[in-house]
């Protein structure tokens, strides 16, 4: 059993960058095999933090749409007030993306109806999510 | 896929019939990067001479989805011009041949794209040819040029939303999760669209750094990757060159090489046109809005298993968090301008 599998990926890209790279023999193997291991890393990280970071989006994201009831389709609430059913990344994600899709309609509706602060309230949402999401595994 | 032995194989018995003289392979390599084609630089023995060449094979999928007779035909147009390109040799749709349309340029020797080891001195002077070239290319008369039969003439009035308009269907084709910076990006484009464009240019559609090969002196010997090649507003390709994701870490520098007011003002006076600031800030989001398309439609070529290649990987991950994070600062309200790290 590899209980702190994140690190085990780490280990695994540096062994793969350090130790079998430089055994390669053509230049596109080798830059091939670098990009590999540098995303390799990146994953490890999402593995460790990815579903922490979607979970927080979501909550973010709840929290903005029922300031903003009036722009959301019928059937929504389920959507807001349901519990995730598990936290495995696909039933993460399938939320995450429902609510992302939500977002985008009533930051369209902000516009349109020239709402600042519901505006504002979004922007400052995408903020952190870009903030929450930054890769830095890959120079 | 296709192993080097058969590119070498193909590419022998192809160009021994083209030319009629015999043909052998003395040295095959991939290159890496890139990846809107597999790319390979061979060194031949033609009738005892050796030569260069560099063969270009459409990959099952892309980071662009282009026709490789786009690319040819704008080597075709532009090698007898000023603009440096490699020498467009040969193009074949045969998939018998090679499984894949392909095409064989004259290779350029001695040069590089790598511009991070250069001294002040010469990113200078590397950074002032890279926007001269830019700006003698926007003073072209497409026409003249023969782009008339290659690509779709738009009108002034029309360049800046037809562009639009394509890589918003990229998006909406190819997007796996939604994506709400992309989309108010849009819409910011759509409510605030530029006036006609001074004159109707050749686009490269991706003029950056990394996209030429320079020698020893830091002259660009050839302009590389013309697959986005188009018509249009000559805003857009000097707006994707300074992009803040080509700079890296040195937001100040246009493609890590000159000064952006700089870049700009060789630009100007190359190309005897003007970078209005406020219409070149619609190019300059556009620019980036044009860059989410192409990491996306990479993501999905990855995810769908279409495409194997880690620089799609790469692209459809990496680069969309980063440029993501670039239309944020342009757009998001307590940011509306500046220069931003990537």
């Amino acid at each position: 059993m590899i209980p702190n599998t994140d690190n085990a990926l780490r280990m695994l890209s540096q062994r793969m960058m350090a130790q079998l790279l430089p055994d390669l023999k053509s230049n596109y193997s080798i830059s091939d095999g670098f990009m590999i291991g540098l995303l390799v890393n990146a994953i490890a990280d999402e593995m460790a933090e990815g579903i922490h970071r979607r979970v927080e989006d979501i909550e973010d994201m709840r929290r903005i749409l029922k300031s903003a009831p009036d722009g959301l389709p019928a059937g929504s609430a389920a959507l807001l007030d349901a519990p995730l059913e598990d936290l495995r990344l696909a039933t993460v994600n399938e939320r995450h993306d429902a609510l992302t899709r939500l977002l985008i309609l009533i930051q369209t509706r902000a516009e349109e109806t020239d709402d600042v602060t519901l505006q504002a309230e979004i922007w400052g949402y995408l903020r952190r999510h870009a903030a929450r999401h930054v890769i830095t595994a890959v120079p | 896929m296709i192993t080097l032995d058969e590119v070498s194989t193909a590419t022998a018995g192809f160009l021994a019939e083209q030319w009629g003289k015999a043909v052998t392979v003395e040295a095959i390599e991939k290159i890496f990067g890139g990846a809107s084609r597999e790319t390979y630089r061979l060194t031949l023995n033609v009738d005892g001479k050796t030569r260069g060449v560099i063969v270009r094979r459409d990959p099952p999928s892309s980071l662009i989805d282009t026709e490789r007779e786009l690319e040819y035909g704008a080597y075709e147009r532009i090698f007898p011009t000023d603009i440096p390109v490699p020498e467009p040799l040969f193009v074949s749709n045969d998939p018998a041949i090679m499984q894949q349309p392909f095409s064989v340029m004259a290779a350029i020797n001695d040069c590089q794209t790598d511009v991070s080891l250069l001294s002040p001195e010469q990113k200078q002077q590397l950074g002032r040819h890279k926007y001269d070239l830019l700006g003698r290319l926007a003073a072209r008369d497409p026409l003249a040029l023969g782009f008339d039969e290659l690509v779709p003439v738009p009108s002034l009035e029309e360049a800046a939303a037809l562009q639009l308009a394509y890589w918003e269907g990229v998006i909406l084709d190819d997007e796996i999760h939604p994506q709400p910076i992309a989309q108010a990006a849009i819409r910011w484009l759509k409510r605030n669209m530029p006036p006609p464009a001074q004159k109707l240019s050749v686009v490269h559609g991706d003029y950056r750094t990394g996209n030429f090969l320079f020698d020893t002196d830091c002259q660009i010997q050839g302009v590389l990757d013309w697959e986005m090649c188009h018509l249009g507003d000559p805003l857009e390709d000097l707006a994707w060159s300074l992009d803040p994701l080509w700079s890296w870490n040195d937001p100040g520098l246009a493609g890590r090489l000159i000064p952006i007011d700089e870049a700009i003002s060789v630009w100007e006076s190359a190309s005897g046109l003007v970078c209005d600031p406020e219409v070149f800030r619609w190019w300059r989001v556009f620019a980036s809005l044009k860059a989410i398309a192409i990491w996306i439609s990479s993501s999905e070529d990855f995810e769908s298993g279409e495409g194997k290649d880690s620089i799609l990987a790469t692209a459809g991950w990496v680069m969309t968090e980063r440029q993501n994070r670039i239309l944020l600062e342009y757009l998001a309200p307590e940011s509306q301008s500046g220069e931003i790290e990537a």
